[in-house]
């Protein structure tokens, strides 16, 4: 763009947030170019650039969202939204420069509504302030994912983001009530002012995951819960995942825990020796039940009996207590993994009768061909019907190519027999980080002429293609 | 290049990709603006120490950093961003890279002794009882912009009979430090302030940033001072507990605004809290303690002063949510930025009021 015009679209900028929330600062468009995905981490730490936006601007609500959008659409310039900037997919970069839209100032608590059961707030809200003005009045989101403190509501939504107590709260899907979202046109619209009716298609649903590429949430609804009045944890060891996957599938036509997390026997190797000290073979799963007390003594005993069946050894309940606390605590430097080494986490979700299958593939896919690196993973947010795997790979830094590109080509290449695999055998592309940039080219493998849906959406809504550019495969 | 520690450079390298400790930044909360997380701070740093960007790109950024610590408190690894911060600041002092309303305020601190270019003759010297082993150290702050303050402070003093005296020179360096970080300068005013206190047996610190400051930074630049200083909370529990002022309990309920040098620094939350029980109830916020929001700072009311309005505003949305009625404060500053943006209904005293009105 020519100086001249570039000086027009920025004083129209101006004109619709104000001077002091518009900027072209480097300071601004730095701290916006680099995300939580691996890949933009790893270009920054080799001293690179990665790629930055025009301008930066934070509307404060959804009439200036609206002002900004009807700038953006007239002269065609693209428009990448930025939450909290914790997104693992890369969606949130400005890939194809234009307009960065921060929501961060959209954070207002409108409304904490205890007949309703809900908290009206900005899309910008960190969840971790929502979080605090739930508990102010006694309640609680039950919505813990570990970026609690960093991700935005607009965010997990965008992303279709999970807490840890999801097995018996649900996904953040579950938990929003109602949005409000500016279309590319810069058209505010309010989904339905229930979730569950007959009225047509959720339009919830149609924004919920779509990554900012098809409009700007700008303020939600979001779901609040009484405090449980207890909560308890149990340890146990399963001779090996099938029994354990038996066993979470039968409790679970029983009742709902709501952390219920299954370690393969790579993990429980290292996990059991650190919690009872001794190096045991088997698969560890830590359940957590909770609510009013008389339920959970029910659902305790029915726990104890239901995974004694499938020769469950229990271990008691010092464990689990001792990772709610800390649960966060593995996402900080020095716990995570961090550069030098390389790193990914591929997430899927499938039925019970897939999701082993899935999970030894992978693993069995990803260990021959890349030798260099460590495959682990978990199995929590379970449903009646099946359960995700949280599968990681690891490589150290030593064997990680110091060339940007080249470790780019390895980083994708990995990632593309792993999500392949996974494709194969059931799964799908992701099953709660998202797609960004990083699983785009994936979405048309998984979807077929399905993707026709969602490009067809694309169109109609944002026929100038402005909104996140590369992202989510549209 | 820049010219840090080891120490600032690991620190750069934990926080540049890490988004854990943003929720309790008052800066960014204050915002809303990316670039106010230890994260986005520690990145641009990053991107400096590898070459990539120049030391004044990231320098307005630096100075938007209120050196509170609510992101080291929060850090379960330990880390602590004030550290590179702080050097950044001198660094960018050296290289003549600070905004030009850093330059003004450190011009207006050579020419009149004070970065706020103000007189510094709010608090009579009669205000003080002339004793000979208390020293009472009002500090810049409370000289220079909330004198009534400190003249309360003294006049609980000598009600509880006990005589303090005064010295002309109230500057330990704190402004400079904050400014311009660990510089000749800084040295300079911190060496004559402890040359100046010298000779008495007890000083009392009105201002929390102070004591810290003589508590940590000059022990490690080996300035020694020769008194036993304490904060004035502790000087206040004492005359309490020792029958000098006798306050009478009543009904009323009282939350303390924990200074961020008390409670988190000094690891002192305790002193206010137990100065409130004397008189009434203490009614906690959800973050208080080493939790505490911070709320405002006068130096930095300078030269950002609609975001000093917002963090005080945002407290105060703290104090309402959690059921305040008055709250009390710790330091010159919170206090006075608290006042300015007191809401209807609510009110906001020092410690040394809420003790005098329950005399
Ligand atoms: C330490 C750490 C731990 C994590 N743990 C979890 C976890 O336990 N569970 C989990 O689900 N995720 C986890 N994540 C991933 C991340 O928190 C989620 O993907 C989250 O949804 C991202 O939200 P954000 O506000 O940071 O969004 P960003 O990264 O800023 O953006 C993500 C995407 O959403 C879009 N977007 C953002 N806001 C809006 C909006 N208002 N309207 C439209 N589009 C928008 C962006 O354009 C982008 O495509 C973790 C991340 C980190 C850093
Ligand atoms: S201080 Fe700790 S929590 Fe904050 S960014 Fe640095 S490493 Fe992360
Ligand atoms: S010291 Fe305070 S103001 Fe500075 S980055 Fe940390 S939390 Fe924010």
């Amino acid at each position: 763009m020519n100086d001249f015009l570039f000086t027009q679209v920025l004083t129209e900028l101006e004109d619709a947030v104000g001077r002091e929330n518009c900027s072209t600062s480097e300071i601004d468009k730095v701290t916006h170019s680099v995300d939580y995905f691996w890949l933009s981490r790893m270009w920054a730490d080799r001293g690179r650039r990665m790629p930055e936006a025009d301008f930066v601007v934070s509307p404060k609500d959804a009439r200036e969202t609206s002002k900004v959008m009807k700038i953006a659409n007239y002269y065609k310039i693209p428009v990448t939204t930025w939450g909290g900037g914790g997104g693992t997919q890369g969606g949130a970069i400005p890939v194809a420069g234009g307009i960065l839209l921060d929501t961060k100032r959209m954070c207002e608590i409108y409304e904490i509504n205890e007949e309703g059961m809900y908290i009206e707030c900005g899309a910008g809200a960190i969840y971790k302030h929502v979080e605090w003005a739930a508990n102010e009045r006694g309640y609680c989101t039950m919505h813990y994912p570990s970026s609690l403190t960093c991700s935005t509501v607009g965010g997990f939504l965008a992303h279709r983001g999970i807490g840890v107590v999801s097995t018996k709260y649900g996904k953040i899907d579950d938990m929003v009530l109602k949005m409000e979202v500016v279309l590319p046109n810069g058209d505010i619209i309010e989904t339905s002012p229930a979730p569950k009716h007959a009225a047509g298609p959720d339009l919830n649903q149609i924004f919920i995951g779509s990554e900012g590429t098809l409009g700007v949430i700008t303020k939600a609804q979001m779901r609040i819960y009484d405090q449980p009045e207890t909560r308890r944890f149990r340890g146990f060891l399963f001779k090996d995942l099938s029994s354990a996957f038996k066993a979470s599938r039968e409790i679970l036509q029983k009742f709902k825990p709501s952390v219920m997390r299954l370690y393969d026997e790579a993990e429980t190797a290292s996990l059991i020796k650190k919690i009872v000290g001794v190096e045991r073979k088997g698969a560890f799963m830590n359940v957590a039940y909770e609510g009013v007390k008389e339920l959970v003594d029910v659902e305790e005993k029915i726990l104890l009996s239901t995974f004694k069946k499938y020769g469950a050894e229990d271990l008691g309940s010092e464990y689990g207590e001792k990772w709610w606390k800390e649960k966060i605590t593995f996402f900080y430097p020095g716990h995570m993994m961090d550069l030098p080494q390389m790193f990914g986490t591929m997430d899927t979700i499938a039925p019970y009768d897939k999701i082993e299958k899935i999970y030894r593939a992978m693993k069995e896919a990803i260990e021959t061909n890349f030798p260099q690196a460590k495959f682990i993973a978990h199995f929590s947010h379970w449903y009646e019907w099946g359960c995700m795997v949280y599968d990681r790979f690891i490589i150290d830094g030593k064997d990680v190519p110091e060339d940007p590109r080249e470790a780019m080509r390895l980083h994708n290449a990995i990632w593309n027999l792993g999500v392949r695999t996974a494709i194969a055998n059931g799964g799908v592309v992701n099953d709660h980080h998202g797609v960004g940039i990083k699983l785009g080219r994936l979405m048309k493998e998984q979807y077929g002429p399905a993707m026709q849906v969602f490009e067809g959406i694309k169109k109609s809504l944002d026929p100038n293609g402005i909104m996140n550019p590369f992202k989510l495969g549209l | 290049m820049m010219n840090i520690s080891e120490k600032a450079k690991k620190t750069i390298d934990s926080c540049r990709f890490c988004w854990m400790c943003r929720h309790v930044c008052p800066i960014g909360n204050a915002t809303g603006q990316e670039r106010n997380t230890a994260r986005a701070r520690a990145l641009g740093s990053s991107l400096v120490a590898r070459g990539a960007e120049e030391i004044k790109v990231i320098a307005a950024n630096v100075y938007e950093c209120a050196l509170c610590g609510a992101c080291t408190n929060n850090c379960v690894t330990g880390w602590d961003p004030k550290t590179f911060i702080i050097e950044e600041r001198r660094e960018i002092i050296l290289e003549n890279a600070a905004p030009e309303y850093i330059k003004a305020l450190l011009k207006k601190y050579f020419e009149t002794g004070n970065i706020y270019g103000k007189k510094a003759d709010g608090i009579p010297e009669t205000a003080y009882g002339g004793g000979e082993e208390i020293l009472f150290v009002a500090g810049t702050d409370a000289v220079v912009n909330a004198p009534e303050n400190a003249v309360n402070a003294l006049a609980l003093i000598k009600k509880a009979g006990e005589r303090v005296s005064f010295i002309k020179n109230q500057d330990s360096g704190a402004a400079l430090y904050f400014l311009t970080g660990k510089t000749r300068e800084t040295e300079e005013a911190a060496k004559r302030f402890a040359e100046d206190i010298k000779g008495y047996k007890k000083i009392v610190f009105y201002d929390p940033t102070d004591l810290a400051l003589v508590s940590h930074e000059y022990k490690e630049w080996g300035i020694e001072i020769s008194g036993n200083a304490v904060s004035f909370n502790e000087y206040l529990l004492y005359l309490t507990e020792s029958g000098k002022l006798k306050p009478k309990k009543s009904g009323k309920r009282y939350s303390l605004q924990d200074n961020y040098a008390y409670a988190r620094d000094l690891d002192d939350a305790e002193t206010g809290r137990k100065l409130i029980e004397k008189v009434g109830e203490n009614k906690d916020m959800l973050l208080c303690g080493k939790e505490a929001n911070f709320a405002g700072s006068l130096i930095m009311n300078e030269y950002m002063p609609e975001v000093m309005k917002k963090v005080a505003e945002n407290r105060w949305r703290d104090a309402i949510n959690s059921d305040c009625e008055t709250l009390v404060t710790e330091s010159p500053s919170e206090y006075v930025m608290l006042k300015k943006t007191e809401p209807e209904g609510k009110r906001v005293i020092t410690v040394e009021e809420m003790l005098a009105e329950n005399l």
